[in-house]
């Protein structure tokens, strides 16, 4: 648990940041990569929403998940409104107990994001089979265990530029 | 690990339950506006022209790694090749001295048939550009757009085979949707028997639907395409036939495919012109007058 962890005192986070970190992620999605590492390679813009969203709430809302949302519809080729859709839902659902994620120590916050990025492609997955698409196959959830797994080393790298450095 | 959360005192815009609201009502209705109407292809066209420079400027690292990497080639695999090409050259030659032969000679027969004929002209060299991230979409984008005079439903072949059709044609871009993407059908002739068939995707492979259980189609049959709906010039490898199961009490077989071209594989595909027009359908035979009389005692029952 974190409260028998020392609280930091941070930097205030700055806007510019948390669009930097976007930008990194959307410039991530449109990389040539190969075909075959679509398939375990993590939603970057999905889990940078959850990042801010449990510890930025007053930054990143359930509107800024929606219009980073269409964003990410539109450079990955997907329909519109598809990620907007998932990405407003998971977001009101970290809203409802952000006090309590943020108490979370790492393994635990883990877990929750796992189960947030389940139901962001199970959305997504529903809105297209809805829509007249084919099932893809399990392996399309296999990329919320993968951003799981990243989740702690996000949170640290996230973290770094905000520590007092004074060595 | 709690920083910047500090709670909100006053009660600032809408409460989160009505903004989920929102937001979800007005992404369902660009969902099925998308899907349904492509009411947002305008948008699509405009976002796409601003993340071009972007997709460039991502892509750039990738290429310039690849023209490092051709550099660096050593001389006996280029001397290998060198010697593989020539022999496959003189093998094609034979054979292209046979097709020039052929092809005047079925030019021949076709204008005594006054039939319209398809002369071979260029296409537009395209690069994939992406693959959409999108694992339900069956689709690449690729660097022609409506600059190099592409238009929708121009059919898509790499050096060996059928790849899909142009569906989106925006500025810079265009999206090819390949033939194993679900609403994909080509119509296909089996190049031993001459059978007529569709060939749908299913999201990820091929197969032919709707074919009778006794038809004679077999393993390893190559479907090309029949040019016979106007949008595909004749005789481009579409497909070969893996397997056939003719499942009994079915009234049609299961023709499982497997495409011809690098359908996901590809870097470099050719985007085939536009055919000659086709003659104009026949005008369809007058609809017999319908017993009026007897629909409406049915409503009425």
């Amino acid at each position: 648990m974190s409260y028998d962890r020392p609280q930091e005192l941070l930097k205030p986070v700055k806007r510019r940041f948390i669009t930097l970190t976007f930008a990194l992620a959307l410039m991530m999605e449109l990389l040539p990569l190969p075909v075959g590492s679509t398939r375990w390679l993590p939603d970057f813009v999905g889990l940078l929403i959850l990042y801010w969203a449990i510890n930025q709430p007053r930054r990143i809302g359930i509107g800024m998940g929606f219009l980073i949302g269409l964003v990410v519809d539109v450079s990955t080729n997907s329909l519109f409104g598809q990620h907007a859709l998932a990405y407003s839902v998971t977001t009101y659902l970290v809203m409802l107990r952000q006090r309590q994620l943020v108490m979370f120590n790492l393994g635990q916050q883990a877990l929750v994001v796992l189960t947030l990025m389940l139901a962001n492609q199970l959305i997504m997955a529903l809105a297209r089979l809805a829509l007249g698409s084919a099932f893809v196959g399990a392996g399309y959830f296999l990329p919320p265990l993968m951003g799981a797994l990243l989740w702690p080393l996000l949170t640290k790298l996230l973290l770094l530029p905000y520590r007092h450095h004074t060595l | 690990m709690n920083f910047a959360n500090t709670p909100r005192f006053s009660n600032q815009g809408l409460r989160p339950g009505s903004q989920l609201l929102l937001c979800t009502l007005t992404s369902l209705a660009l969902l099925v506006g998308d899907s349904q109407f492509g009411l947002m292809d305008r948008t699509r066209d405009a976002l796409s022209v601003v993340l071009y420079p972007i997709q460039r400027a991502v892509n750039m690292p990738m290429a310039a790694a690849a023209h490092i990497g051709e550099f660096f080639i050593t001389q006996t695999a280029l001397k290998q090749e060198n010697a593989a090409l020539r022999s496959r050259e003189l093998a094609q030659s034979a054979r292209l001295a046979r097709l020039t032969s052929l092809e005047q000679e079925v030019q021949q027969l076709k204008a005594l048939n006054s039939l319209r004929t398809d002369s071979l002209r260029a296409g537009q060299l395209g690069e994939v550009l992406y693959t959409a991230r999108d694992p339900f979409s069956y689709k690449i984008i690729i660097d022609k757009g409506l600059d190099a005079g592409l238009a929708a439903g121009l059919p898509v072949v790499d050096e060996r085979g059928l790849v899909g059709q142009v569906t989106r044609v925006q500025p810079l871009t265009a999206e090819v949707t390949l033939i194993i993407d679900k609403n994909q059908m080509v119509p296909v002739v089996n190049q031993r028997t001459g059978q007529r068939s569709l060939l749908y995707g299913y999201g990820g492979g091929v197969e032919v639907r709707y074919l009778p259980a006794a038809a004679d189609i077999q393993q390893g049959d190559l479907l090309v395409t029949s040019g016979i709906d106007g949008l595909y010039s004749e005789g481009i490898p579409v497909a070969r036939v893996t397997r056939v199961d003719r499942p009994a009490g079915a009234s049609f077989a299961r023709v499982l495919c497997q495409s011809i071209a690098g359908v996901q594989s590809s870097r470099y595909m050719l985007v085939l012109p536009p055919r000659a027009a086709m003659p104009p359908r026949p005008a369809p035979a007058p609809q017999p007058a319908k017993p009026k009389k007897k629909k409406d005692t049915e409503d009425e029952g």
